[in-house]
């Protein structure tokens, strides 16, 4: 049928429309719903912040959650917890966006149609009654890395009750070589922790302490006390990187060697052949000989203060050899004893479970917070098996590849929403606790594991509680209300322990790989893949490639000629039976011969954000050395389509000295700087007068390891909405906050440097403006004011720092990418800052509201604001501290005796510009042996 | 030859002319005029709530303090409407079985709020925040009229933003001291203007930022 309205029609529809629109004249009307009963402790429209931790892989990170009225809207971090020192990683500020994400799993299913809980009690009560009869003996638990004391308690008796029962566990981004190299050395499994800021001299072998990991923050915490480039800098750290892969612990560091990991190996056995090992070595290249000679040089004159840190890439022996290395260089590392109560190799875990399955072992599996299915090597067919399970239970967060193939589905709690506990890396145990109730009929894993022992309502909070009962004095509850504060438990930390002298492992050279090697690691914005569902995490840039929305096979530039290979073509790569198809993407810096991969995409089930993004590595991932694969074959696909990437390289030579100088450390020590001028020119704007405040931000080039915390806090906090992959092809993203890489000809990125707005004095948005909806204020800030703000964009193209970001759509509500406009994604917005609509331009405030929040509470109380009160988003994320944010006018300025360090530099200073946010130019510290190095 | 205008030509000539001039200026002006109207602005409405509480009641007649009730308005952005169980903490004894306060008594015993109908409205991109304002000598019934005096609590003043400039350009006309702040009858006394700069200093009130965006705008 055609619409096909005759005269009269079409003047009754115009007389509708013209009603409708009258209608919509009139504000509608809004409520006011008070409390009933007025919450202890509750000031409506003032947060409250919550001590609790969050964990990755595992281990505990303590963070202080802002809540209002009972709304957690923003996670930081803990500055008590020794895992977190008071910052904040990607991972658990994008937490929040999966505590509220709408795909998550929010019923109990049994075998595809929706159940109850009391489906699945009864259905477990009666399985359990044949598990019993038979001791368990077919019944295996798998988990993930657990740290929690009340869980390890609760599975350990239940393991009790039925001896016969297996509990299995088994990580994705997994410790197997570090620890069995320790096993190996000193004879039990230890933890090595090196002290960086201990450390004078740091070679980091394949490895990457800066990079994401339970332990990022406090691995930079450390290392940038070592790497403060101020006018004292005789403490100033060397870091050196030899890797296969550009890390982030490469792209900071001041020597970096390109190399396979075998020859990598070969390395590690070189220097400890100098310390005097006595093992067969091959004759490493000429390049590789020179900087081993320079890092054994180095080592050798900083006795006691060097330290060699060897990656999961490597196996066993080279950890041990890297334990013996660092015992002959008396190196500052703390052993600590496994918090992982299970012993054995993550690998064998999983693959004595599909073992078990194919013989018949296992009737009853129950799989809590993993997704082997998806999470593990591809040769394993961990799916497959579980599929096999008659009675097979999945209790986790997502509805994923996991779920899909067991019986029965439950939904866990989010961390957030539960009572728990957790342990860092250290020992430290935290408490968790829930910031909001469950959003959907959930439960966590203790409620499980108690209704697996019969117990059908167990109480978390008491399960957890009698954990502790014995640390409480008398049980008291003021020992209680103290951990919950603090957000740890004084006095759990494990003491180090003084391990044996370590014995010279059993290795030698490698036989060189035939073809190109793979080598794995896990992604630096997803990590595992359980962040794949995390919109914040996939339109996060990766560090140095600043890809978004997917992943791809890195490359060398060198190896991608030698195949005619440009960014964005699709090969095939094909290890033994497996293979898959992906595109490349030259990266300066990646070692000849090896491809490098990140784990994580390629989800087949997950939600709306994650599902059909990049491709799968952990098809590839081998078993025994998962994280290195050698011989793989590369051909070239069909395909090509282009990296979507947030920024796009371009070449700067002459003007670099403008945006990104750098300088040795003997520049800074001898005074040799040579900043640009920043000439003073006229100008049609009002010379302002600033009287109260004046503020300013001052970020350290030499301090930013680029690892994109400040970019997700700065998201969470202003309410920055994610614009999806088709914008970003189109060179859109609303990051207020971006971090710029720069690169020269060297495998070795310049350095990072995060961009907020600069918030010029003399701003050359503001006089462009044809409503004025870019304005100065009287303390400084440049500020957008949006409701004047009618889209010309004029702003933007003047703005020489391109800091200013625009609504082409309805990012943030109507027109949100993929399910972001979903009801529970609101609770996620920030009450304190205006979610902005289509048309309206926008860009970093200096976190007014954090400043006007402040100087309300300052004026309440009659007095200045003082030095430090104020800290912005970004500056509390930041884990070597990296952004300083203050008043000008203070007496006791920081940021303004940072203008006065010598390499303080405007960005494009000759523009005459007076920003506000400025730099200090990144220090690197090369040894002058190797100067010329172009390996 | 015919004349090819009528008379009135001149006359529709002049009118269109005038028009031309005048009309702009009309129309921006009937629209400053609509949109500071009670039509738009809400003034002096009385809009239904599910409990028709009586201020003139609790506070002029009873002689309530703002504070018994709104008792976040020192703390917090928002003055807060009391929970229910203020309510009941006299209507548990007094009136209890009123046909009025039905609503309250079901609100306390089914642990369901009540909801109440806004009143004082501001945009959603507006960020004011009662305490700052009590903290500087901002009176209650410098923006929310007689109180004292409304059987049913009614918007009094236009609550525009050129209606908040009025007063963040010119604080010392309406500024008290801090004893003044909840008393409804307080009027400016004949020196309010010296004693208004009097009392910029003893708050500490810096004028000049009061009137940057970022004050109520984030």
């Amino acid at each position: 049928m055609t619409f096909a309205p005759d005269r009269r029609d079409a003047l009754k529809l115009l007389a509708m429309g013209a009603t409708a629109a009258l209608g919509a004249c009139g504000r509608p009307e809004e409520e006011i719903v008070p409390y009933v009963e007025m919450p202890e402790g509750v000031t409506p429209g003032v947060p409250m912040q919550f001590a609790t931790a969050l964990p990755l892989s595992g281990y505990a990170r303590g963070v202080l959650v802002t809540s209002y009225e009972g709304r957690p809207t923003r996670i930081e971090g803990n500055p008590r917890h020794p895992a977190s020192l008071g910052a904040c990683d990607i991972f658990a500020q994008a937490e929040l966006m999966s505590l509220y994400t709408p795909d998550r799993a929010k019923a109990v299913a049994h075998e595809g149609g929706i159940s109850s809980w009391v489906g699945f009690e009864t259905a477990l009560l009666s399985q359990m009654e044949i598990e019993k009869a038979r001791q368990g003996s077919k019944l295996t638990i798998l988990t993930g890395r657990v740290t929690s004391p009340t869980l390890a308690r609760q599975i350990q008796a239940l393991l009790n009750a039925i001896p016969a029962a297996q509990w299995r566990r088994y990580e994705p981004v997994h410790d197997d070589a570090e620890i069995s190299g320790a096993s190996m050395a000193f004879g039990r499994p230890l933890l090595a922790m090196p002290r960086l800021d201990q450390a004078s001299i740091i070679v980091t072998l394949d490895a990457d302490p800066l990079g994401p990991g339970p332990y990022q923050l406090a691995y930079a915490n450390a290392l940038g006390k070592r790497r403060l480039a101020r006018k004292d800098a005789a403490q100033f750290a060397r870091l050196y990187a030899i890797e296969s892969c550009l890390t982030l612990t490469g792209a900071n560091s001041d020597e970096r060697l390109s190399l396979p990991p075998h020859l990598i190996r070969a390395v590690i056995i070189d220097i400890a052949n100098r310390l005097g090992a006595n093992l067969t070595q091959e004759t490493l290249p000429e390049n590789a000989q020179r900087f081993a000679t320079a890092v054994f040089e180095d080592l050798r004159a900083n006795p006691a203060h060097g330290v060699v840190l060897i990656g999961r890439g490597q196996p066993a022996e080279a950890h041990a050899l890297g334990h013996w290395i660092n015992r002959a260089l008396g190196a500052p590392v703390d052993y600590f004893p496994p918090v992982d109560p299970i012993a054995s190799a993550h690998v064998d875990s999983l693959r004595g479970l599909v073992q078990d399955i194919d013989n018949g072992r296992v009737e009853s599996l129950f799989i809590i917070g993993c997704n082997p299915a998806y999470a593990a090597p591809g040769e394993l067919a961990v799916g497959e098996a579980i599929a096999k399970v008659p009675f097979s239970v999945y209790h986790g967060l997502d509805d994923d590849e996991t779920a899909a193939l067991c019986n029965w589905r439950l939904p866990l709690s989010h961390m957030l929403e539960s009572w728990s506990d957790l342990r860092a890396v250290n020992g430290v145990a935290s408490i968790v606790q829930p910031l909001i109730r469950p959003l959907y009929d959930t439960r966590t894993a203790h409620q499980l594991v108690a209704l697996m022992g019969g117990t059908l309502s167990a109480s978390p909070y008491q399960l957890v509680r009698e954990t502790w009962q014995s640390r409480a004095p008398g049980g008291s509850d003021a020992s209680w209300r103290q951990w919950l504060h603090d957000g740890i438990i004084n006095g759990t930390a494990n003491a180090p322990v003084t391990p044996p002298n370590p014995t010279l492992p059993n290795i030698g050279p490698l036989e060189a790989p035939r073809g190109l090697s793979l080598a794995f690691a896990p992604d630096p914005s997803i990590w595992d893949g359980s962040f794949a569902n995390n919109a914040w995490l996939q339109e996060c840039p990766k560090p140095t490639t600043k890809e978004v929305w997917g992943n791809s096979i890195h490359i060398s530039p060198s190896d991608a000629a030698a195949n005619h290979l440009v960014a964005g073509d699709f090969v095939t790569v094909t290890l033994g039976e497996h293979s898959l198809e992906a595109p490349v993407d030259l990266v300066q810096g990646q070692a000849s011969g090896v491809l490098g991969v990140t784990l994580g995409y390629g989800r087949r089930r997950v939600g709306a954000i994650g599902e059909g993004l990049g491709f799968d590595a952990y098809r590839l991932m081998p078993i025994e050395t998962s994280w290195a694969a050698q011989d793989v074959e590369l051909s070239r696909a069909a395909a090509q389509s282009p990296i979507l990437r947030t920024q796009r390289s371009f070449h700067l030579a002459p003007e670099r000295k403008d945006v990104y100088p750098t300088f040795t450390l003997v520049n800074l020590l001898k005074g040799e700087i040579d900043i640009p001028e920043s000439p003073a020119l006229p100008s049609l704007l009002p010379g302002w007068e600033y009287e109260s405040y004046k503020w300013a931000m001052s970020i350290d080039n030499t301090l930013c390891i680029g690892c994109n915390a400040c970019l997700i806090a700065c998201q969470s906090e202003n309410n920055v909405p994610v614009v999806g992959p088709v914008e970003v092809s189109m060179g859109r993203e609303m990051h207020w906050l971006r971090i710029d890489a720069y690169y020269d000809d060297k495998p070795t990125p310049l350095g990072f440097q995060p961009v907020p707005c600069m918030h010029c004095e003399t701003a050359p948005c503001e006089p462009v403006c044809p409503v004025e909806a870019s304005v100065h204020d009287s303390e400084g800030l440049n500020v957008q004011v949006y409701n004047r703000c009618i889209g010309t964009r004029f702003c933007q193209s003047n703005c020489p720092y391109k800091v200013r970001r625009f609504n082409f759509f309805g990012y943030a509500t109507d027109e949100a990418y993929a399910n972001l406009d979903a009801q529970s994604f609101n609770a996620l917005f920030n009450p304190d800052v205006t979610v902005r609509s289509r048309g309206v331009m926008e860009k970093c405030t200096y976190c007014v509201q954090r400043i006007s929040r402040t100087r309300r509470a300052a004026e309440k109380e009659k007095r200045r604001i003082t030095e430090g009160e104020v800290v912005t988003a970004c500056q509390s994320a930041c884990p070597t501290r990296a952004i300083t944010f203050g008043d000008l006018n203070s007496e006791d300025s920081k940021v303004r005796d940072l203008r006065n360090e010598p390499q303080h530099y405007e960005m494009l200073g000759h523009l005459d510009t007076r920003p506000r946010t400025t730099y200090l130019a990144n220090v690197k510290n090369p040894n002058a042996a190797l100067q010329g190095n172009k390996s | 030859m015919a004349q090819i205008f009528r008379p009135y030509a001149d006359s529709v000539v002049r009118v269109v002319m005038i028009a031309i001039l005048v009309l702009p200026f009309a129309i921006v002006g009937v629209a400053y005029g609509v949109m500071s109207s009670p039509y738009i602005t809400g003034e002096h409405l009385t809009l239904e709530q599910p409990v028709p509480f009586s201020h003139e009641h609790h506070v002029g007649e009873l002689g309530l303090d703002c504070r018994y009730c709104h008792s976040y308005v020192e703390k917090s952005a928002f003055a807060a409407v009391p929970p229910t169980h203020t309510c009941m903490t006299c209507h548990s004894q007094l009136f209890t079985n009123a046909e009025l306060l039905a609503p309250v008594r079901k609100s306390f015993a089914e642990r369901m709020p009540i909801k109440w109908t806004r009143v004082h409205r501001l945009p959603a991109y507006v960020y004011f925040d009662h305490s700052v304002h009590i903290a500087n000598g901002v009176g209650c019934s410098t923006c929310h009229g007689h109180v004292d005096r409304m059987p049913l609590m009614q918007q009094t003043e236009p609550l525009t933003m050129a209606w908040c400039l009025s007063c963040h350009r010119n604080p010392a006309a309406h500024l008290r001291p801090p004893e003044e702040i909840y008393n409804m009858s307080w009027s400016p006394p004949d020196n309010q203007e010296q004693k208004g700069r009097n009392l910029i200093e003893r708050y500490h009130i810096r004028v000049e930022h009061l009137s940057d965006c970022s004050v109520c705008h984030r």
